[in-house]
Formats: structure tokens, sequence, C-alpha cells
């Protein structure tokens, strides 16, 4: 339950950076989950992948990098901006 | 397809760190002391509470934010006790008490009025530990039927906390219980920890719970309010 806690924040974050309007446009989030975060990795990229694979996300997809220390961070998004117009 | 990188950089629990900053800093001018009681399940957190809020509700004020998860159980034990209680909107899966829920309890409560506020978490050793509340101090709560290794196997919390209350020792004739070993456990995962040995059930060790809670509001030359390291 906590992993899905903290992955609703990861959620609410991207939405807070891209608006809302563009989350189906979100291909990646990049998280760090420190070892000692009290964050399991697996469980936590369960849960994204749960949250990520419905709306308002489309094809998005979660990239943790497990790291030593207590750091739980979002690092990166990736937005597909679509064809430039011509 | 044009990808855009966007950094971010944003700790995920910056928004619930930052709220409990502001918990913080309000309880901390009004010199409201603040103690996030955490444990497993069944350690005896609301009966403490319940003995606390009798023993010295006469003399000092004191609230009391819950979270029971399932139930109306435990407000309504306290609510005996006290008028300034906060029952925390949890819904029916949630494993630990969030900034955002004792920011709402303020709202809800005279803090200038009060001595001291007690927080009754979730009763879980594993989540809490992640969610900075505000409280001047967490107070872990750990009962003599439990092993003596649970610092050894929830380090996080252990470390996170500031004092260890080791409960229900009228049980102790009866539990294989090695409080040598666990007071050993505690300290080898955090050095600093205070300590506290009490039946909230008979009573014994409890003065000495009272003279430190005492010690802790704004009426006495000890107070302090902020972050107890």
């Amino acid at each position: 339950m906590h992993e899905m806690s903290i992955a609703l924040e990861v959620c609410r974050i991207a939405e807070e950076k891209v608006g809302r309007a563009a989350l189906p446009d979100v291909r990646e989030i990049g998280l760090v989950v420190g070892r000692r975060s009290g964050v399991e990795p697996d469980s936590l990229l369960f849960c994204l992948d749960a949250l990520l694979e419905g709306a308002p996300f489309r094809n998005a997809r979660a990239v943790l990098e497990v790291m030593p220390g207590d750091e739980l961070r979002v690092s990166y998004l990736e937005v597909d901006d679509g064809d430039p117009p011509d | 397809m044009a990808i855009r990188r966007i950094d971010v950089r944003e700790r995920v629990m910056e928004r619930n760190d930052t709220m409990a900053a502001e918990v913080r800093a309000r309880l901390s001018a009004s010199g409201v002391p603040a103690f996030n009681l955490v444990s497993s399940p069944g350690s005896g957190k609301t009966l403490l509470l319940e003995r606390t809020l009798r023993d010295l509700g006469g003399d000092l004020r004191l609230a009391v934010v819950t979270g029971d998860v399932q139930t109306q159980n435990d407000a309504d034990r306290l609510a005996r006790w006290t008028d300034d209680l906060v029952q925390a909107i949890v819904t029916g899966g949630a494993c630990h008490l969030d900034a955002r829920q004792i920011t709402d309890a303020l709202g809800a409560l005279d803090v200038e009025a009060l001595d001291v506020l007690f927080i009754e978490n979730v009763g879980n050793l594993v989540c809490p530990a992640s969610w900075d509340l505000g409280e001047t101090a967490k107070i872990v709560v750990l009962s003599v039927t439990e092993g003596e290794d649970k610092p050894l196997k929830y380090p996080k919390m252990f470390e996170q906390a500031r004092y260890l209350i080791i409960n229900k020792t009228d049980l102790l004739p009866y539990v294989p219980f090695d409080m040598d070993r666990a007071r050993a456990f505690a300290l080898e995962i955090n050095p600093g920890l205070g300590f506290f040995t009490m039946s909230a059930l008979d009573g014994t060790g409890l003065d000495v719970w009272y003279d430190f809670l005492r010690s802790r509001t704004r009426r006495s030359t000890l107070a302090f309010a902020g972050v107890e390291t």
C-alpha cells in the first residue's frame, strides 16, 4: 500500500510538470530509488505500471534507477510532442 | 516523433515534507510538542493514550489525532477522555498518516490552547517511518509479546524514532522476552534512543512517562518544541 501512495504521488508530480492534457503523451518517467528509502523497487514498479497503463496515461513506462542511500525522487520525464508540423 | 526530456529532480516526498515543515513551524510557534506514536498493531498505543488522557487531562490540555484504519473503535475509546480529538480520514487500505492529514487536523483544533499533541499512527512499523508528520519526535511502542529483534527487523522505524516505549511489562512473567536484548538491539540501530518501560494496563512506569510529558510542555523550563534529534 505504501508503494501505491508513492506511485500516486509520482503521477501527481508528472501532472504538475506537464499538465493534465499532456499526460497521454508521457512516454517515460525516470525515478531514483534509494535502497534505504523504505520503498521496495519491484513493488513500486508494479504499482506504477498499473497506474501508467490506464487513463490519463497512455503508453508510459517507469524506469527505476536503484541507488545506495535513502533518496526517492522523480529524475526526469519524457514526453512525446508528436510529429513536428510541416 | 519528437521526444522531449524534462529534468524534474523532485523528491517524491517533497509535498509531504513541505507540509510537515509547516506543521512543525506552527506547533513550534505555539510551543506545542507533538509526539507521533508508531508501532505494530496491538502494542497498546490506544490504552497508553487513554491512561495518559485520564491521568494528565486534568492538568494539561491534550489533543489526539488518531488514524484507525477500519473502525471507530480507537476514536470512541479516546473520545471519553478528551474533547480535542480528531479522527484522521483514512480509507480501508491506508498504511500510514501523512502530513496533509495533520494539517487538516490542526485546522480542527485550538492549537494555541494545547499543551501536547499526540498522533496515534496506523499500526505498522514500515510505512509510517517514511512520512514526516511535523512531529517533535516519533515514539515507537514495542510490547513484550513481540520479539526482541523488532528493531533489527524494522530498522528504519527505530532509526527515525527518538524514544522507545517497552510496554506490557505486566506480561513479562509469562513471555520469553529478554529486556536487555531488546534494549541492546534497539541501541544497535539507534544509539541515541531514549527508553520508557511500562505497563499501561497496571500503571507501572507511567509516572516516568508523565514526568517526561510535563517536562516537554511550554509551562516547563525544559520545554522544547521543534525536532528532537
